[in-house]
């Protein structure tokens, strides 16, 4: 599958919300924990070779699951392969804690769902429907029974 | 550079619904002809299929940090998505109508994670004033304390994301503490209240957006009703990563929104007036807009 590696490699050059060396094992049989600089950039987490500036690597995260593995490591693992799982050993319990929260909350479909949360809660409350004074309430990413979908339906007509 | 192609592909076909979805032309990179795509929308990723059948798309093009702009084309309809760094390549795509080619940029142009931050962190900001305006008013849902916040359990999308959570529940109220996740996407007409909210997540396994299915309990010790306040107050420091508190536990904050990160703009008049902001997100679809208008 072609994506576009220029670009989601500027983009790992971008400040990042979280960023430190952890040590990372990839999910194959044999793969060993090395030291990498990991970072994390909205819905992707990089992941260097300390000192170089180009990442090795990029994982998007979409569809994973974020698992606390014991007191300083965790795993992501992708919901088309549960199975494999990417470890991650922390250097302390709360540096543990606060990677798996952010990394929750790094997707786009978490944050999504905030948004469901917040415009069905505003309205409620006020009867208002948030989005209107910025045009933007007939966007179908900010539906609120986009979540309840299950066949995807062509919007091309919208 | 490596991806988690395969799961970027199963992203793309996963029954999480998509943004939008249509034929587009596609310009190819070396082959300098337009080929018809069809094309799927999902939060910042911008899959291509060779048609609306194929299993797997062809390649996703990853909108974070992109313009969308109206080209010179021959091709009628015709817009280009740039990017702001070396040798980027411009991918330009043309609909076969007016409307289309007006919605697909409008889509593409707040496709960006940046944005869709953006604006939950001022819907969050809303609530909050709306909350206390209302004198803190708590819809006493059990185990939470304080405002009626939004529950900070991870939703479960058990028709979503597809996957069946073996691990089990039990434990799951004691994790939900220190992330933040707002219930399930509850109809309008529905007004389910907050408790029922409460109820149906502590049911579920947790998953993406998503989720943990192993107790972190066991190893902070946390006070869940500690957290479940400070979680959403850290949030409002507008993105200070402070780290768990006296009380045991802080959860991290929403990430903060990367500074001067944007690619695509210049100035920012920062995350304090949204409605500023908001504005420059749809100016360059009004520009476009008006391009267009003006070359008819």
């Amino acid at each position: 599958m072609r994506f576009n590696e220029k670009e989601l490699v500027s983009l790992s050059r971008q400040p990042s919300e979280m960023a430190a060396e952890l040590g990372m094992r990839g999910p194959k049989k044999g793969d060993v924990v090395k030291k990498r600089l990991v970072k994390l950039v909205v819905n992707f987490l990089f992941y260097f070779r300390t000192d170089e500036e180009e990442p090795i690597g990029a994982l998007l995260l979409e569809q994973c699951r974020v698992e606390r593995e014991d007191s300083q490591s965790f795993s992501i693992a992708f919901l088309d392969e549960a199975e494999r799982k990417y470890l991650f050993e922390c250097d302390s319990e709360e540096q543990c804690g606060e990677w798996v929260d952010s990394i929750v909350k790094a997707s786009y479909e978490f944050m999504r769902k905030n948004l469901i949360f917040y415009r069905t809660e505003i309205h409620r409350l006020t009867g208002k429907d948030p989005l209107e004074q910025y045009g933007i309430s007939d966007e179908t990413r900010f539906q609120v029974n986009n979540g309840l979908q299950l066949t995807p339906r062509d919007t091309s007509s919208l | 550079m490596k991806l988690n192609e395969r799961s970027v592909a199963h992203y793309a076909t996963c029954d999480s619904p998509p943004d939008k979805t249509g034929f587009l032309f596609k310009k190819g990179e070396r082959n300098t002809a337009y080929h018809r795509r069809w094309f799927v929308l999902k939060g910042n990723m911008l899959f291509y299929f060779e048609d609306r059948e194929s299993r797997e798309p062809i390649g996703v093009i990853v909108l974070e940090g992109c313009t969308v702009e109206l080209c010179e084309s021959a091709e009628e309809f015709a817009f280009a998505v740039k990017f702001d760094c070396a040798k980027a390549r411009v991918y330009k795509m043309a609909s076969d109508n007016q409307a289309g080619m007006e919605s697909w940029v409008k889509a593409l142009s707040r496709a960006s994670f940046d944005y869709m931050r953006l604006v939950v962190k001022e819907l969050e900001r809303q609530l909050e004033e709306i909350q206390e305006a209302a004198g803190g008013d708590c819809v006493g849902a059990g185990g939470l304390q304080g405002r009626s916040k939004p529950s900070r359990r991870h939703q479960v999308s058990r028709s979503r994301s597809g996957a069946s959570s073996s691990s089990s529940s039990s434990s799951t109220s004691s994790l939900s503490s220190s992330s933040g996740a707002p219930p399930m996407a509850v109809n309008y007409s529905a007004q389910r209240s907050i408790q029922d909210e409460v109820q149906l997540m502590s049911d579920c396994p947790k998953e993406n957006g998503v989720a943990w299915s192993k107790p972190a309990v066991s190893f902070n010790g946390f006070a869940e009703e500690a957290s479940s306040c400070a979680a959403w107050e850290a949030c409002s420091d507008s993105g200070s990563n402070s780290g768990p508190g006296a009380d045991g536990v802080r959860a991290p904050p929403v990430p903060r929104r990367r500074r001067g990160a944007s690619l695509e703009s210049p100035v920012s008049p920062g995350t304090g007036c949204f409605s500023k902001l908001h504005d420059w997100y749809g100016k360059e679809v009004e520009e476009v807009r008006a391009q267009w208008l003006q070359s008819k």
